[in-house]
């Protein structure tokens, strides 16, 4: 998978072992890359926000759900936020 | 933008999650917190037992030790974020099924994970909101923790 991003590093007895990880742009999972493995078995990509995304997001948008992607939620929970505490919530 | 550092630990593993960091928006001066780089490992007489690490989100403190954060230039504010370690009762509030990063290692080893710029683990600007690192091993019972560095907005 190109320009995974992410990186999670182990060290050990045996030596580093590195693996690359991406975010996943919906819910912000981090998928662990294996090296040589199946891009399907990882997740996909939302040709709606153009980022990569979860096994877990795939399935939802394959039953119909929408590319809602965090920033979009966060903005909603601050939006909610903001109104609650200008009621004096 | 200023960048922070906090460590965090949990005394006693179980063979169930425990939280042994915890950072979350303040009561005031909320801003966006993004956890970007995360280190894991464990204490204790090295021997190889397995441990599970967990980050997920919450909308609620527990009870734990306060942390201060330490700026990563020294030319910066103190955070505002809260920080704390070694919860001795559990936020009520982990939200299910919002696993963000989850592995296991040896005991004897240390694993970190850098996020890519602009893929960082992001905590709204909304009460109480958070990450915890969550811990567990089943056979294990000293020691674990590790450090994390994150971002305020």
């Amino acid at each position: 998978m190109r320009n995974a991003g992410g990186v999670l590093i182990g060290v050990g007895d045996t030596g580093t072992v590195e693996v690359d990880t991406f975010t996943c742009s919906h819910c912000q999972y981090v998928t662990k890359v294996p090296p040589r493995c199946d891009p399907a078995d990882l997740g996909g990509h939302c040709k709606s926000c153009d980022k990569l995304v979860c096994n877990k997001c795939v399935n939802i948008m394959a039953r119909g759900g929408n590319c809602t992607p965090w920033e979009k939620q966060m903005i909603a929970m601050e939006n909610r936020e903001a109104a609650r505490r200008s009621y004096g919530i | 933008m200023a960048k922070y550092a906090a460590k965090f630990s949990q005394a006693t593993l179980t063979t169930t999650f425990k939280t042994a960091g915890h950072v979350r928006t303040p009561a005031a001066s909320m801003r966006r917190i993004k956890l970007y780089d995360v280190l894991f490992g464990a204490g204790g007489t090295p021997a190889d037992n397995v441990l599970e690490f967990n980050l997920k989100r919450t909308t609620a403190n527990g009870t734990d030790s306060a942390v201060t954060p330490v700026a990563l230039d020294p030319a910066d504010a103190a955070a505002v974020s809260t920080v704390g370690s070694n919860a001795t009762v559990e936020s009520a509030s982990i939200t299910a099924n919002s696993d963000l990063l989850d592995f296991n290692l040896n005991q004897r080893a240390t694993y970190r994970w850098i996020a890519a710029p602009g893929s960082e683990l992001v905590i709204p600007n909304v009460l109480n909101s958070g990450i915890v690192v969550l811990v567990l091993s089943p056979a294990y019972t000293g020691a674990a923790g590790g450090a994390m560095l994150f971002e305020e907005q």
